[in-house]
């Protein structure tokens, strides 16, 4: 008895051994082609991945979607779905070779009717700008279209190039009608989607037939990382701890105030992307006390950019004095316009302004403190520089009364008008972002300012519409963005390096990064370890 | 001799625990006042005001200028601990002392009148005993808006059912007690009955578990605040200096650390002290030991 339990025993261990000797490959197999990326925190929230109607661009919608140019970090323009244009010497007509070959995830297959298609499906979106200026689209032949404009739009290659112009497929497009982006979406892109929660993760799947790489990739073909879960973690110091332990292959945008920890991490790899976007503290011009002009320029001028900088963030990016990132030409403006702390100026501009300091130090008017709503979302880094703003505010006698929002709800609170300052961050690399967050048109959101200001209107639209050449709108929107830093509707405060964290154990990641930001063409590129 | 001076050390220390329920209930009595103590006269014992940001001296260690460190704006930590306190003891007793009056009135009403009223308010108080009183308390705080009072409230509902339950009970135990029934033939009325004589025997048991609760309130108050739900930046309380020091927990320890156990002792100190306290004011007990 002793001795067949024994053996049965024996026998059970050895099969299991076996067993475990057997699957070890096939798990480490399987564990390789996978990989588990976060989410910029400025990606997380989106509700949808319809490119055409999202407002928010995130790196879902980036493999999914192929667009039909790429943008590479040095602003050059590259072919991708689009193999060559041409525009005609007036800016009136744009002829577009498309690639041919291309396929969607359902099998349709892409050509020139998908972007006759397509372009008018803009119309009336959040999205319209990006193809406002075109007429309409003819269909040359099966591969090649061509934009009549309504007017010449020197932008019009940055704006095929953004993450919004990711091409859906017409038939899942029009089978989905509203629930697509949510429950469906389907591209030419590099991986489809398999299933996506807001504010928690998406799991996108190798497109098997992918073979129509941009040459911003020198992997043309499919994706090395077959399965990649997109995790929105909101807590940025659970992203470092998610990379250190393990839990996580890649954190795409690490917040420069956790970098050094980051470093310090034996297995992980940081690496420098171009800079992409701007903090900023946004002024309700509708709600008091911020109607007057001067309160406004108060409460810009106590921020201090440089302290923020040094102290916070260690030196790590650069103190933003104007609303574009300092790469653009557009930020160039006449010094005169920079937005730049001063203490003394604000205090007086309060007084004469008739707010005078009480004895706890806060100024009154009438008999009402000035506090405010000072408003942020709960990531750490909004928290953080929102309670460094707070003191700043403070020092002129401005109570900000701090409240904080889910990353998925801010934006509909912003819409209820119930806001004075806000601390936000966009990433953009184009002048035309100063449209998007001021156009008396998009009031709430993405306009956070509530800025309404006939002479800005019609620089914004001088800017945006009404230049033949690159030369020309650059000229524009300086002067746009001269008149918008005069009136103070935002505080830029915070322009941040942007680095990459990631196991380079784990992964292998492409030497140079090509594109403005860490993307589908680096993403090909991107091995998981044997 | 050493022997014997232990001896009598730890005798006189017994006998001035007696009163306190023990030398652990002691011990952790004069915890509790300490941290009152503190908590009553922060503005005098903190070195520092807990809002001075100081952007130059970010996650300093502890020091002689700064006996707890400095968090993740410079500001000093032992400060914050400080008016911490006051914070996270005053929203815990306060929370407290609202559930248990709201309890006791509503458990007192459902215990004597009973009938449709009695089934139709337990139903609803118990619906609240379905959720987890964390995710209560979150979903309130989301209503009513982040903040201290809405934490107050919060907390106060979350609690709210173990005390009306509690007081029903002894309530309808005590009833049908001849005493009562007395009173009422001599002519009382309901209030004289409930205030006079059903109440005064019902609410021993309602302050023990007020006491003991209070000790879960605080733990609770710190989870709100963990969670940014709680008081609002710069106001320090135990929980919102942990969640806002947790991405500094590797270079800066002490603003997580610290916080935490604060929040760990004062649950300790109220709960051991609370029971040392219901051990020694047990009535049975005193019987049998006599």
């Amino acid at each position: 008895m002793t001795h067949s339990t024994s053996r049965l025993k024996l026998a059970l261990l050895s099969a299991t051994l076996a067993c475990g000797v057997a699957l070890a490959p096939l798990s480490a197999a399987v564990a390789a082609s996978e990989a588990v990326f976060v989410f910029p925190n400025s990606h997380n929230g989106a509700p949808t991945l319809n490119p055409v109607k999202t407002t928010l661009d995130t790196l879902a919608h980036e493999l999914i979607y192929d667009r039909l140019i790429e943008q590479d970090a040095d602003q050059t323009y590259h072919p991708h779905l689009a193999e060559s244009w041409e525009s005609s010497p007036d800016g009136m007509l744009w002829t577009f070779k498309l690639r041919q070959g291309v396929t969607f995830h359902d099998g349709e297959p892409f050509n020139a009717k998908t972007i006759a298609w397509w372009i008018p499906k803009f119309a009336g979106t959040d999205n319209d700008y990006l193809v406002a200026a075109v007429d309409k689209v003819e269909i040359v032949d099966d591969y090649t279209v061509r934009f009549v404009m309504k007017h010449p739009d020197a932008n019009l290659l940055y704006n095929l190039a953004s993450g919004f112009m990711g091409v859906p497929s017409p038939k899942a497009y029009e089978a989905a009608g509203d629930t697509y982006g949510v429950t469906v979406a389907v591209g030419t892109g590099p991986y489809k989607l398999d299933h996506f929660t807001t504010g928690v993760e998406t799991l996108l799947i190798r497109n098997e037939d992918y073979k129509w790489g941009s040459e911003l990739a020198a992997n043309r073909g499919k994706a090395h990382i077959e399965k990649l879960l997109l995790r929105e973690i909101v807590d940025e110091a659970a992203s470092y701890l998610e990379l250190k332990t393990g839990g996580v292959d890649m954190v795409v945008d690490v917040p420069n105030a956790l970098l050094s920890q980051y470093k310090s991490v034996k297995d992980v790899e940081t690496k420098a992307l171009p800079s992409y976007g701007i903090f900023y503290m946004p002024i309700n011009t509708s709600a008091e006390p911020f109607t007057d002009l001067k309160v406004r320029k108060a409460t810009a001028l106590a921020v201090n950019q440089e302290e923020i900088v040094s102290r916070l963030y260690r030196g790590v990016g650069k103190p933003a004095h104007t609303f574009l990132i300092s790469s653009l030409p557009e930020s160039k403006i006449n010094p005169q316009f920079e937005i730049r702390h001063d203490l003394r100026q604000a205090n007086q501009l309060l007084d004469e302004a008739g707010w005078k300091k009480g004895p706890n130090g806060i100024r009154e008017k009438d008999g009402k403190p000035l506090t405010v709503k000072l408003w942020t979302q709960g990531d750490t880094e909004f928290k953080r520089m929102t309670e460094v703003i707070q003191a700043q505010l403070k020092a002129i006698g401005m109570n900000g009364e701090i409240g904080v929002f889910d990353v998925s709800s801010i934006r509909d609170q912003y819409k209820k008008n119930q806001h004075q300052l806000a601390v936000r961050s966009y990433g953009w690399n184009n002048a035309d972002i100063l449209d998007w967050f001021l156009s008396a048109e998009r009031q709430g959101y993405p306009n956070v300012s509530m800025w309404k200001d006939p002479k800005g209107e019609e620089l914004r639209k001088a800017a945006l519409t009404g230049s033949k050449t690159t030369e020309e709108r650059i000229a524009n929107f300086k002067i746009y963005h001269e008149y918008v830093l005069s009136q103070y509707p935002v505080v830029p405060i915070y322009e941040p390096d942007r680095t990459l964290a990631y196991n380079k154990t784990r992964l292998t990641v492409p030497e140079k990064i090509r594109g403005p930001k860490f993307t589908a063409a680096s993403i090909i590129d991107t091995k998981v370890n044997d | 001799m050493s022997l014997s001076l232990k001896t009598q050390g730890a005798a006189t220390l017994r006998l001035l625990g007696k009163p306190f329920g023990g030398i652990g209930g002691a011990i952790c009595g004069a915890g509790l006042g300490l941290f009152i103590f503190v908590a009553l006269f922060a503005p005098l014992l903190a070195p520092y005001a807990y809002d001075a940001q100081d952007l130059a001296r970010i996650g300093l260690p502890p020091s002689a200028e700064n006996w707890f460190g400095t968090d993740e704006f410079g500001r000093d930590v032992l400060s914050r601990v400080i008016y911490g306190a006051r914070i996270s003891l005053s929203v815990g007793l306060t929370a407290v002392a609202l559930s248990a009056s709201a309890g006791i009135l509503i458990g007192a009403l459902c215990g004597y009148f009973g009938g449709r009223f009695d089934r139709i308010t337990m139903a609803a108080i118990d619906l609240t005993w379905c959720f987890p009183e964390i995710l209560l308390a979150l979903v309130l705080v989301a209503i009513l808006g982040p903040g201290l009072n809405s934490t107050v409230i919060a907390i106060a509902v979350a609690y709210l059912a173990q005390f009306t339950r509690l007081t029903r009970t002894q309530v309808r135990a005590l009833k049908g007690e001849t005493f009562v029934e007395v009173s009422r033939c001599l002519g009382a009325g309901h209030a004289h009955i409930l205030l006079r004589h059903l109440l005064p025997n019902a609410l021993a048991p309602v302050i023990v578990v007020a006491m003991l609760t209070t000790g879960d309130a605080i733990l609770l108050e710190a989870t709100l605040g963990f969670f940014g739900m709680g008081a609002q930046p710069p106001t320090p309380s135990w929980g919102a200096m942990m969640s806002s020091g947790s991405a500094q927990l590797f270079n800066a320890p002490w603003v997580v650390i610290i916080p935490g156990l604060f929040v760990a002792l004062s649950v300790i100190f109220i709960n051991v002290y609370g029971d040392a306290i219901l051990a020694a004011l047990d009535v049975k007990n005193r019987i049998r030991r006599a």
